[in-house]
């Protein structure tokens, strides 16, 4: 008997683990729907070229990963560790993700963005590219392992998988030297992000202490905001995300809005003390966010105006975690994905989408219930009335382009039943905005900080009425919307200078120790350390 | 059989024979499988242990005697022996790939089986003169018979040679200073013997001068096998000192000059680094600020020391050849290698662009990579030593991602509309992507280096205690 008891308690043990390892796992299907579905679509590209049900697999594959996200509403929070590093006392942080209300907004944000692409691409030049396809579904997986990452070194990781294959996908697809140059140095502006999220995860190292997004110490939060700053071009404000790309309405939507997304989803995930750094990071962001609304206003089109609507967006949502408040720059990372989604993927000319994308201004205006209700509940002290422009500019900006029908293609050509899809993708991004400002997070069902909202959208209306009737708000000509203006390429100048006086320096040091006399300055440096280094030793 | 045997006799006699016998088609395949064999052997087959295989007993004894001097490897030897002939097999089987002749994989197999000799010699002091002789024979490598030897050949000869005075005088010093530890001028004239000697063997600043100017005149593929395998060993000889002399292990003042040497390697790698105009430099470069990392790992005062130091030698290997391996496919279409001559080549080579971009960024410690987890755990641990000296660290590996980011750039740049085509043969794709892919699993995955690395802190008695 009393072996048969610890085997009973072992195996209701081991049930009650499975259980409780059960809802881990939710978030890992949601990204295997959609890593095997593109996978699926590179085999069928390999073995069966020809295959015409590649894009109902895909469609398939982000249908049940939006499906699967519901299913974390009835588990939440949970948390999915993988296997620790080794040895473990090298490496305290494991690997982690976690399922919360504010990772599940932003996730259900990226499948429906996913899935949306993928309905709306049918109607697109580019339709029958699976490889594409492939890319959006991965991108999409990837996207939702960053939202949810709890650890700094997990959202490390995911920055750097995201990095690399926006580098190798926009190498592989633009032309020319520039363009090129213009990928690498994007690249290497996130790459500076990753450095200061990493420099962050020191620090908490110096202090002693184990680094997760709840047990942070005060100093590094900063660092957090900075490293986001950095890799969406607001801290210093500049574009790192150009307008050239052969796949601008589909994939390259989902490339820009998913890797954005994946930056501003940490600062959801922590409470930014305010330090002295606060106020002068706070006016470097309202100086971004003025202007990329104000450009965006100004932009001839959605997709030429997109840089600036990324700016201005991720602007807004540095703000509110810089205000102390989590819950609203996951709110505006939302905005962003699912009112930006719905923009750049309407391509067609349809009066009803046209008016149906209004729902957009709604998201964006802060009124009590819609999705961005929780945006300012924060301290934004006397940067109140900027705040108020900013945002009143992006959403005038955001009405202007979404009435816009002249320069989309029509729909009359096409099958009855892509005609039925892409308005089905569009309208499937406007539900979720509504849905996300009733249900499943904390920012939900918020009344928030209405009086602001309303001078917001009173404003917003003005600006919408002043700009069809005053030459000011004209759109600028479209070659002056660039990656790379006046003031940006002086930066750029000016850093150049210095490296190349460094290289001069460095030249002259290498001629010398390389030179026929290398040997003889070699021996005498050594002397020289040698005995400081005897000196010091006594 | 006994373990010297087969894992230094047998190795050389290869070498051997392939060099007169063989030609260059089959010795990689030989070579390498030969080091792959003894890789596997030394993972499975614990050394001095009776093993039931059958009905047949196998044990593999550990030590041989040789001219009164003893060459003995032990269990704790094989994890090591396991990797380091592991990652020579990737080195062989590259040889077929890089387009190097036969001499690389018959010298290199007696490169490696005399490297292997200098961790089992006993008195361990005779390591000096193995890694002496497995310097010579990297000079055949480096030179073809009918080639005068270049600047930087002579300078590495002339500073390993110098090296090996040194170490031995101060082997001699060390005994008197163990009798007499209270004697303060004999501690600080062997500590500062010592010192000078391993600031050749690792070419410390400024001595490392001789390795971007031998990258630049020589075969990139031969010299980052030298690369890879002098520092790795002169590493292990080095943590044998440690471990013999508590004085040496107890002397903050050595600590920290193992320590500012390595942040000093680091910090001048990246920066030189980020300002070539050269692929050869480059890889240079990154591989002192590697060699830097190993000192500061040497250097921490922290009891896991040894764990980041054995850590960071694997991945280094797996870096340097897929780095090397690129170089070398580059060097067939632009001998020179000058940014001029490699400007918009991805097109062309893109299998080898990404490879060497990625063994680049991981060298400059880029996420997901295989550098970037004992970058990370010697980050933090240095971190709880000076935060001063992790950002020295950090802008050291900044300088080398810039070099990463300018050499990527200048592989893309193109106004050409060529279409992208793989001109890498197949055994070349098929190298790099395996190189490739075991980046991203150390870098995601460094539990699967544990077999290699769990046991090998026992391998010295003191260290790490």
């Amino acid at each position: 008997m009393k072996k048969i008891v610890p085997k009973a308690i072992g195996q209701i043990g081991a049930a009650i683990k499975l259980i409780q390892l059960s809802p881990s796992m939710l978030i890992l299907i949601s990204c295997i729907f959609l890593f095997i579905t593109a996978l699926a679509l590179v085999l069928l590209r390999a073995f069966q070229p020809n295959a015409r049900y590649g894009w109902l697999v895909a469609a398939g594959g982000a249908l049940l990963s939006l499906g699967s996200m519901f299913a974390w509403l009835t588990q939440m929070p949970f948390d999915l560790s993988l296997p620790a590093w080794q040895p473990v006392t090298l490496f305290t942080s494991p690997i982690l993700f976690r399922a919360n209300g504010i990772s599940w907004v932003l996730a259900m944000s990226i499948t429906a963005l996913t899935f949306s692409i993928l309905l709306t691409t049918v109607t697109q030049q580019v339709y029958v590219n699976s490889l594409a396809w492939a890319g959006t579904l991965t991108l999409g997986g990837l996207g939702i392992l960053a939202v949810s990452a709890h650890n700094p070194l997990t959202l490390l990781l995911v920055w750097a998988a995201l990095d690399l294959a926006e580098l190798i996908t926009q190498l592989s697809s633009v032309k020319g030297a520039d363009n090129n140059e213009r990928v690498v140095i994007a690249f290497s502006t996130r790459a500076l992000g990753i450095g200061f999220l990493l420099w962050a995860n020191i620090l908490a190292a110096a202090g002693g202490s184990t680094f997760d997004f709840q047990s942070m110490p005060a100093n590094v939060g900063i660092f957090l905001v900075i490293a986001a700053g950095l890799r969406l071009g607001v801290y210093p404000l500049h574009l790192p995300y150009s307008a050239d790309s052969a796949l601008r309405r589909g994939f390259g939507t989902g490339l820009r809005l998913v890797g954005a997304v994946a930056s501003l989803s940490v600062l959801g995930h922590v409470q930014i003390p305010p330090t002295n750094l606060t106020p002068v990071l706070m006016f470097f962001a309202i100086v971004a966010a003025i202007y990329g609304g104000w450009m965006w206003l100004r932009a001839p089109d959605d997709l030429n105006g997109r840089p600036f609507w990324m700016v201005g967006m991720a602007s807004l949502a540095l703000l509110a975690a810089l205000s102390g408040n989590p819950l609203g720059a996951a709110a505006w990372s939302s905005a962003l994905i699912l009112v930006g989604g719905a923009l750049f993927l309407a391509s067609t000319q349809n009066r009803w989408i046209s008016r149906a994308m209004l729902i957009g201004a709604w998201s964006l205006s802060t009124l009590p219930f819609s999705l961005t209700a929780s945006a300012w509940l924060g301290r934004l002290g006397f940067f109140l009335p900027l705040v108020i422009i900013a945002q009143a500019l992006v959403v005038a900006g955001f009405v202007r382009h979404a009435l816009r029908l002249s320069g989309r293609e029509t729909l009359d050509s096409q099958p009855s039943w892509t005609r039925l899809a892409n308005p089905v993708g569009i309208g499937l991004l406007l539900l979720f905005q509504l849905l996300l400002g009733w249900i499943g997070w904390d920012g939900a069902l918020q009344v928030g900080a209405w009086l602001q909202a309303l001078i917001a959208s009173l404003l917003t209306g003005g600006l919408v009425w002043a700009s069809r009737r005053f030459r000011l708000f004209n759109p600028v000509r479209a070659h002056w919307v660039t990656a790379a203006g006046t003031r940006i390429n002086a930066i750029y100048e000016g850093l150049w200078s210095v490296y190349r006086s460094l290289g001069r320096l460095s030249q002259a040091i290498l001629v010398t120790l390389e030179g026929e006399g290398g040997i003889m300055w070699t021996l005498l440096f050594l002397a020289l350390f040698v005995t400081l280094l005897t000196q010091g030793a006594r | 059989m006994s373990a010297p045997i087969l894992w230094i006799v047998l190795p050389f006699g290869i070498g051997v024979l392939i060099l007169f016998l063989l030609r260059d088609r089959f010795s990689a395949w030989i070579g390498g499988g030969t080091a792959a064999i003894l890789s596997l052997i030394a993972l499975i087959f614990p050394i001095d242990t009776a093993l039931l295989v059958g009905s047949i007993s196998v044990k593999i004894a550990p030590a041989i005697q040789f001219f009164g001097r003893s060459f003995e490897l032990n269990t704790a030897d094989g994890p090591l022996l396991a990797a380091f002939y592991g990652l020579a097999a990737f080195w062989f089987f590259g040889t077929e790939a890089s387009g190097t002749a036969n001499r690389f994989v018959s010298l290199g197999l007696m490169i490696v089986s005399l490297l292997t000799a200098s961790i089992a010699v006993e008195p361990f002091l005779y390591a000096a003169l193995l890694l002496m002789t497995a310097a010579m024979l990297v000079i055949p490598l480096l030179v073809r018979s009918y080639q005068k030897p270049g600047k930087g050949v002579v300078r590495f000869l002339i500073y390993q040679t110098m090296a090996m005075p040194f170490i031995l005088f101060s082997g001699w010093m060390l005994a008197g200073v163990e009798g007499s530890p209270g004697n303060l001028t004999a501690t600080t004239q062997a500590g500062t013997m010592l010192g000078l000697g391993f600031a050749f063997l690792f070419a410390v600043f400024p001595l490392y001068n001789w390795i971007p100017m031998l990258m630049e005149e020589s075969s990139p593929y031969a010299t980052g096998f030298l690369l890879w395998a002098l520092p790795t060993f002169t590493a292990i000889f080095a943590l044998g000192f440690l471990d013999r002399y508590t004085w040496l292990r107890t002397t903050p003042q050595l600590a920290n000059a193992i320590l500012f040497s390595g942040i000093f390697m680091i910090a001048s790698g990246g920066f030189f680094a980020a300002l070539q105009r050269h692929l050869g430099r480059i890889l240079a470069y990154a591989a002192i600020a590697e060699v830097g990392l190993l000192l500061v790992a040497m250097g921490l005062r922290s009891s896991e020391f040894v764990e980041i130091t054995f850590l960071t030698l694997i991945p280094r290997g797996l870096e340097l050849t897929v780095w090397a391996l690129a170089l070398s496919i580059f060097k067939r279409e632009a001998y020179s290698l000058r940014f001029s001559d490699v400007q918009g080549l991805a097109k062309k080579y893109p299998a080898a662009t990404i490879a060497l971009s990625l063994a680049h960024l991981s060298m400059a410690g880029f996420p997901l990579l295989a550098g970037f987890p004992p970058r990370l755990a010697l980050w933090t641990e240095l971190a709880a030593q000076s935060l001063t000296l992790s950002l020295w660290v950090i802008i050291g590996m900044a300088g080398l991602l810039a070099a990463a980011i300018r050499t990527i750039a200048v592989l893309v740049m193109t106004d050409l509309e060529t279409k992208w085509s793989l001109t890498e043969t197949w055994v070349q794709t098929a190298m790099l992507g395996v190189g490739v892919i075991g980046l991203f699993i150390l870098g995601m995955f460094p539990q699967a280096m544990q077999p290699f690395l769990a046991s090998l802190p026992t391998l010295f008695e003191h260290l790490g205690q």
